[in-house]
């Protein structure tokens, strides 16, 4: 599947397989059906708009989008536009320096179990830390604030928590770094 | 205390959106020139764009699949006037595939479909414009044509867009009347010799607006008639005269 053919099969593939994923990250961030199915469609207008960078070949494709459906909703969430703050973005070494993507060899649902895993091993106080920034689309300092502990101690739990996810994925074979 | 010993403490908020921007445009330069802070950005993004799959899938609307597929056909159109006309590749076999029909008339109105389709509407198609203008024309990319509402539909209008390069059509109907109980509003498409082959189904908004998709091709038809036939699937010919019709070219 190229998208960068701009072909509506290879988009109405990508989104047959990942629009349940989408939406559900997007219900997730927004919890309002309306903006959430807004974010989506976004998110893929998005890839559409840019697929003659896009191969999914390469990997980043699924990555990519969840990305852009996450920024999207967490714009809708906080009333900002696109470019009003800092994207959660992916950078191009990760689309690029890897030759396959670690996820694309797994099933979805084996990668999901397993990420559920290691998230809820994860202390509670570390997973808040990255829920927030991932889901709610806070600052460091703003969940400083929230959870009334210094800053310190949020970047502490962050670097803490994507490490530990990072080994585990490691570990289970699922990350090819 | 170094730039990187400042830094190095930031890069897993980084790379999960939780920096300023100021301080983000900080990390990204200090980033570039430090081989550590750098693999870590790496070894610490991956684990946090797994974060999203902990989430339990959830089915969307269905119409949702329609509307990123119009959005993207506008979009194309609109975005890539200079694009080569996509290749056809239509067998004896026209490409059949199931009609859908759209909402447009959603309340976010900043929603791209909405947006795109209404510039596409109104005429700001640049393919057309380009292939219009230029030197050395373009090969049209959309191609605009009317229904025309005759008898009980004499109120009613279609504006069809077909857009070429993506193989489907958009028509845009206003002013038709409310169906009987079970009844739908059937498109067809007409060839040069008369025979019509069923293009989509549709039930018009309380205002008698409805936008329709036809995923098929117009080549080779002469006509598109609409007539109002049973619910939910229609018929696979028309039981009645068409009142509200036009030609393709
Ligand atoms: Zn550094």
């Amino acid at each position: 599947m190229v998208l960068a053919a701009g072909n509506q099969d290879a988009l109405l593939e990508l989104y047959d397989r990942y629009a349940g994923l989408s939406y559900a990250v997007a219900m997730r961030v927004l919890g309002d059906p309306g903006r959430a199915e807004d974010a989506v469609q976004e998110a893929f207008l998005k890839i559409w708009t840019n697929a003659a960078s896009f191969d999914s070949k390469k990997g980043s494709l699924r990555t990519w989008l969840i990305t852009a459906v996450r920024n999207r909703s967490i714009d809708f969430l906080r009333g900002r536009g696109a470019h009003e703050r800092e994207e959660l973005e992916l950078q191009p070494d990760l689309a690029e320096s890897h030759r396959s993507d670690p996820w694309r060899e797994v099933s979805l649902s084996l990668e999901r179990a397993a990420v559920r895993e290691a998230v809820g091993s994860l202390p509670a106080e570390q997973r808040q830390a990255v829920q927030l920034a991932y889901f709610g689309g806070y600052s460091q300092a703003e969940i400083a604030d929230m959870t009334k502990v210094p800053l310190s101690t949020v970047k502490g739990r962050m670097r803490l928590a994507l490490e530990k996810l990072s080994s585990y994925l490691q570990g289970r074979g699922l990350m090819d770094v | 205390m170094s730039d990187h010993e400042a830094m190095e403490g930031s890069v897993a908020a980084w790379v999960l959106g939780a920096l300023d921007a100021g301080e983000a445009e900080d990390m990204r330069v200090h980033v570039e020139g430090c081989a550590s802070c750098s693999q870590a950005a790496v070894r610490l993004r991956r684990a946090a764009v797994a974060l999203p799959l902990e989430v339990e899938e959830i089915s969307p609307p269905a119409r949702l699949r329609e509307r990123v597929l119009v959005a993207a056909a506008a979009a194309r159109s609109s975005t890539l006037p200079s694009a080569p006309a996509r290749k056809k590749t239509v067998a004896a076999t026209p490409r059949w595939k199931p009609v859908a029909t759209i909402e447009v008339g959603r309340f976010y109105a900043a929603a791209a479909a909405a947006t795109v389709l209404l510039a596409l509407l109104v005429g700001l198609v640049a393919g057309a414009l380009v292939g219009r203008n230029s030197v050395t024309p373009a090969p049209p990319q959309v191609a605009r044509f009317t229904l025309v509402g005759h008898g009980s539909l004499s109120g009613a209008r279609g504006t069809i867009i077909d857009l070429k390069n993506d193989g489907v059509t958009l028509v845009d109907f206003k002013g038709l009347p409310a169906l009987a109980k079970g009844k739908v509003y059937e498109v067809w498409l007409i060839t040069p010799g008369g025979r019509p082959e069923a293009a989509a189904v549709f039930v018009p908004d309380s205002n008698g607006a409805k936008v329709v998709l036809v995923s098929m091709p117009l080549s080779g038809f002469a006509q598109m008639a609409v007539t109002a036939e049973d619910g939910p699937d229609g018929a696979t010919a028309p039981t009645q005269p068409p009142q509200l019709y036009g030609a393709l070219a």
